[in-house]
């Protein structure tokens, strides 16, 4: 029998407020261990929650770039359940009026994951276990979280990958988080079930915690997938737990253990007033959010002819689409520009994070300063290319070395007067082309071209040449 | 009816350590109290919606970020602490 | 008279130093702590260093306010920086909070003597201070009675005159009920006129800390100081309107009393008495009563509890013995670290209410118990918005008796609960009240009642407990205890 893959997502990521959700703690990752703390953030007892205002402004843009209805009334509540990690023993999220619900992000290849809500939450504390012995240290206490909780819409691993990436890239788009998974400020939990091909049923799920990076999401999914198929072949039964992924051996084992009864006794924490958003704040959040990624692409791909591979390339990172939108501002030719950064910039800012940042030696407008040279016919295609690199070796404008090693173009006057040198100091050769050899043509583009030092445009000359053999 | 086996499950929650010769007499105290609290059954439900005391909303903080505590003072009534951490040893 | 502003007086006449002042407060602390039991912990070395600097002020001519050199207390779940803070817990044994609570910056920054912390019922839960790890707090008029709870130490101290005045905490009745034990005035103000911020939390929604002090004017005096905007407190408002001491002797003619008619069910009849005399005194001054019905307010009880123990079982949950406190010596694991940290931590009383909250709050029963609570605290907000229309404060009893003998509430608990039955609706409410003396009981115990006004209105609660107090002076009577001014 052929099993279908059921599973569903619940992502936590990490806001990149300055401060934490409710004390003024920095939220700078890493920092010697409980520096970035005070009463607040480490539970003292008398102490006070205060929401950070830009905490439930970087979840509405969240829940808008989701396509997600926004609340009008939501409120905090208190899960309580004891940790070492959680100060307070309970973390404050929001149960039943989260800020955001009914959203969704649409797939390649057309399929809408719903998302079911999405909230806003604090953090735990880090433990470091050594020795047997528990290490504990609040610096990412309180760093503020969303949730996005979808509903069980995947239907293969591939799928999900593209879902995490594509989540990744709207939450850095926006700018509401960095979402880098090996900091831990983007984490998934996965929720899997496998049912016979063409059954409408939900099968018996496990849910795979804390996964820290898009690969291991991949692996846990298939792993557990055809782990889950193996149980039901031979005739067991799935059991509905918690389980974590191994990454060495690419195995999921139960986190069984924990002495917590799940019952997290919810109610609402009566230390934080009620979250009220107007429909007019809700439109000016929305005037301030960027052209989403998706839009962007299709843009590039109508407005600027530039082809859907390359397109999709300069949208994934934000800073990159721009980094481009600058560069072609008043060109004829964008496509020249993704060419240059896509070819040659690419090749120098390699890593993720790097074009994530996208923190590059040429400027946009120097960029765009070579490409109108290039319009302009003031410079040819393969020397522009090496400007280009000369650019990116010393941040230099392009001006600089088309004064330094002369890579200026060949004027028209320049060229009529080198052409006819080539003809007269070859009789020979006109002679041929005259006569029917087109290739004898070469020989005296080859004598301009030595004449310009490589400066003057093939086409052009060919074109005088011809012009002036008659 | 409160019965053993709530009492020792609401510990769990608790973390209360309820121990076997005390479960028969707090289950009958534990009775009493929700006896007690049951009174509210009676009572009509008016279907009042109860927010907040005073009904405020939006009350928050600007994201200005404000000096932390030094981890000696954060460490300070820690029972036990090694490496500018808060320490847990697994046995005492 | 003010006890406050008498201080103030002689003070700023130089007819005592405040070093003098300070001292003669820690001696007779010292003679009379062993049967009050009053302090928890006696902060000589911190008075008699402000007492210094307010008398350095004044040998340079310096002006000092009102409060700058009044030696007084907090309660113990008022968060001191570097100064022990129990909340009379053995959990919190060896507790020194690094940050202050507001009100104590305030007063402090005011240049407040802090003589002290004082006893109180384990986190605030109880009715006589005896769940205090400490036991319990005596009644200055008769130590073989208590002095009430939870605030039942800054009570006794109060009484006692070996504080000036006193900051306590009122979740159910805690500033109220002791007050009236031990014939002085106690102010729980409006949900969110003060700051909770570094109040060591009971039940969140319900607690307010408030002033407890010989006189009315002193209540006051120590509102007007303490009641302010903050912003580490989302649900803080401060004091609406103009400062309580500049209405508090105006005249109460016209004024509007209400009762409502179940407050004074199964209430004895020396209290009932007594309350009925004031309402003459009252109306004697030129005030109008309107009787009328309240039922919703049968519920409060229940509905207290409930609330309350739901919001405890999770106040509490963060002592683990990780961060502060006191820990477990011996222990298996982590979770066998809490347990028995908490375990052996805790009271009995504070652990039937930790249980029963979780009870309320757990997977089946949510809905029966939390979930109807609120929709009833709904119900009783509405009651006494009703109440308002139709007078100015209500009149009822604070307690439907006076100081129970010291053994007495520990040995019952429902029974014990079922005496907050006249305190609790104001905070569910959120509502201002002050509890004042009206007279006594035939053992010589103080009976007292409270003033409940509508919300930010502490002014008039304020304002008609003065009248009652100057027309009725003879009431009151002094113990045999504490510095005599």
């Amino acid at each position: 029998m052929k099993y279908e893959l059921v599973a569903g997502f619940e992502t936590h990521v990490e806001l990149s407020t300055k401060t934490k959700i409710f004390c003024s703690c920095t939220t700078a990752f890493g920092g010697e261990p409980n520096t970035h703390c005070c009463p607040v953030c480490i539970g003292l007892p008398g102490t006070l929650p205060k929401l950070n205002r830009q905490v439930v402004k970087y979840a509405i843009m969240a829940g808008l770039a989701t396509n997600c209805e926004i609340a009008e009334v939501a409120k905090m509540d208190r899960k309580n359940y004891c940790y070492p990690d959680l100060p307070k023993a309970y973390q404050i999220s929001e149960y039943d009026k989260p800020l955001c619900e009914h959203g969704y992000i649409q797939l390649s290849n057309g399929r809408k994951i719903r998302i079911l809500r999405i909230h806003i939450e604090e953090d735990a504390g880090k433990l470091v276990h050594a020795h047997g012995d528990t290490y504990v240290d609040y610096n990412r206490g309180g760093v503020p979280l969303i949730e996005i909780v979808t509903e069980p819409d995947f239907r293969s691993v591939d799928e999900a990958r593209e879902y995490v990436e594509k989540l990744q890239q709207i939450m850095r788009y926006i700018g509401v988080s960095d979402c880098r998974m090996q900091e831990g400020s983007m984490r998934c939990d996965v929720n899997i079930s496998v049912r016979p091909e063409g059954s409408d049923k939900l099968g018996t799920r496990t849910e795979i915690k804390n996964m820290n990076s898009i690969n291991n999401i991949a692996k846990a999914m298939e792993y557990e997938y055809e782990r889950q198929v193996d149980v039901i072949e031979n005739g067991g039964k799935v059991i509905q737990e918690t389980l974590r992924y191994d990454d060495a051996s690419n195995t999921t084992s139960s986190m069984r253990g924990k002495e917590d009864a799940n019952d997290y006794r919810y109610f609402r924490d009566p230390d934080l007033v009620t979250i009220l958003t107007s429909r007019e704040e809700v439109e000016e959040i929305k005037a301030t959010l960027p052209e989403l990624p998706e839009v962007k692409r299709e843009r590039y791909i109508d407005e600027y002819d530039i082809p859907e591979k390359d397109a999709a390339l300069l949208t994934k990172y934000r800073k990159v689409s721009e980094y481009f939108d600058e560069a072609i501002d008043g060109l004829k030719t964008p496509k020249t520009v993704s060419n240059f950064i896509i070819g040659s910039i690419f090749r120098r800012v390699e890593t993720e994070k790097d074009k994530e940042s996208f923190d590059v030696a040429v400027t946009p407008k120097q960029l765009n300063e070579l490409v109108k040279m290039l319009e302009e016919k003031k410079i040819q295609n393969n020397l522009a290319k090496k400007t280009l690199e000369k650019m990116l070796d010393t941040g230099k404008p392009c001006t600089a070395f088309i004064d330094e090693s002369d890579l200026g173009g060949v004027d028209d006057n320049a060229l009529a007067e080198m052409c006819r040198n080539a003809i007269d100091g070859n009789p020979a050769a006109v002679a041929d082309y005259k006569g029917g050899k087109e290739k004898a043509l070469m020989a005296l583009l080859g004598n301009v071209m030595k004449q310009s030092r490589g400066k003057a445009d093939a086409q052009a000359v060919r074109a005088k040449l011809i012009e002036l053999i008659g | 009816m409160v019965t053993r086996e709530d009492i020792e499950n609401i510990a769990i929650l608790s973390k209360l350590f309820v121990a076997e010769e005390e479960l028969d007499d707090l289950t009958k105290q534990m009775q009493e109290i929700v006896e007690f609290a049951d009174a509210i059954n009676n009572a009509p439900d008016s279907g009042e919606e109860f927010d907040n005391i005073n009904n405020l909303s939006n009350v928050f903080r600007e994201d200005e970020v404000v000096e932390s505590l030094p981890s000696e003072e954060i460490l300070k009534n820690a029972p036990e602490q090694a490496e500018d951490h808060f320490l847990v040893r697994n046995h005492a | 008279m003010s006890q406050i502003k008498k201080i103030h007086d002689m003070l700023s006449s130089k007819q005592i130093s405040c070093k003098e002042l300070t001292e003669k407060y820690l001696i007779e602390i010292e003679k009379s702590n062993s049967e009050l039991n009053a302090y928890v912990n006696v902060t000589a070395d911190t008075a008699m260093a402000q007492a210094e600097k307010v008398d350095a002020k004044i040998a340079k001519g310096g002006e000092i306010g009102l409060l700058e050199g009044v030696p007084m207390t907090l309660k113990d779940n008022l968060s001191t920086k570097g100064i022990e803070t129990t909340c009379c817990s053995k959990i919190l044994t060896g507790y020194k909070p690094i940050y202050n609570a507001t009100v104590w910056d305030k007063l402090e920054n005011e240049g407040a003597v802090l003589l002290g912390k004082t006893n109180m019922d384990e986190f605030a839960m109880g009715s006589s201070s005896e769940t205090s790890y400490f036991g319990g707090a005596t009644n200055p008029f008769n130590t073989k009675h208590c002095a009430g709870g939870s605030s039942g130490g800054v009570a006794s101290a109060v009484g006692a005159d070996i504080a000036a005045y006193g900051l306590g905490s009122d979740t159910g009745g805690s500033i109220r009920q002791p007050a009236s034990f031990c014939g002085i005035v106690g102010l729980k103000p409006t949900y969110g006129a003060v700051s909770r911020y570094g109040l060591i939390a009971y039940a969140s929604s319900l607690d307010q800390i408030g002033p407890v002090t010989k006189t009315v004017e002193d209540a006051s005096i120590v509102y007007d100081a303490i009641s302010d905007y903050d912003p580490k407190d989302s649900t803080c408002q401060g004091r609406k309107g103009n400062l309580t001491f500049d209405t508090v002797n105006n005249d109460i003619k016209g004024m509007k009393i209400g009762i409502a008619r179940e407050y004074l069910d199964g209430v004895r009849d020396d209290v009932k008495e007594a309350l009925l005399n004031a309402v003459k005194v009252y109306e004697s001054l030129g005030a109008e009563v309107v009787y009328f019905d309240m039922p919703a307010i049968k519920f409060a009880l229940p509905v207290y509890y409930i609330i309350a123990c739901a919001e405890a079982s999770s106040n509490l949950g963060r002592y683990d013995g990780i961060r502060y406190g006191f820990k477990a010596e011996h222990y298996n694991g982590t979770h066998d670290m809490m347990c028995r940290t908490r375990s052996e931590g805790f009271g009995d009383e504070v652990k039937r209410r930790i249980l029963l909250g979780t009870y309320v709050l757990s997977a089946g029963y949510y809905d029966a118990y939390y979930k109807k609570a609120q929709n009833l605290r709904g119900t009783i907000v509405k009651a006494f918005d009703d109440a308002f229309t139709k007078c100015d404060f209500v009149l009822a009893p604070t307690v439907p008796m006076t100081a129970f003998e010291m053994g007495h509430a520990v040995s019952d608990p429902v029974e014990t609960y079922l005496t907050d039955i006249c305190t609790v609706p104001v905070n569910i409410a959120g509502l201002p009240a002050v509890s004042i003396p009206c007279g006594f009981d035939n053992k010589g115990l103080p009976i007292g009642m409270q003033l409940i006004g509508n919300k930010f209105k502490e002014a008039t609660i304020l304002n008609a407990a003065n009248a009652y107090e100057k027309a009725a002076g003879e009431n009151f009577k002094d113990t045999k205890w504490g510095v005599k001014l």
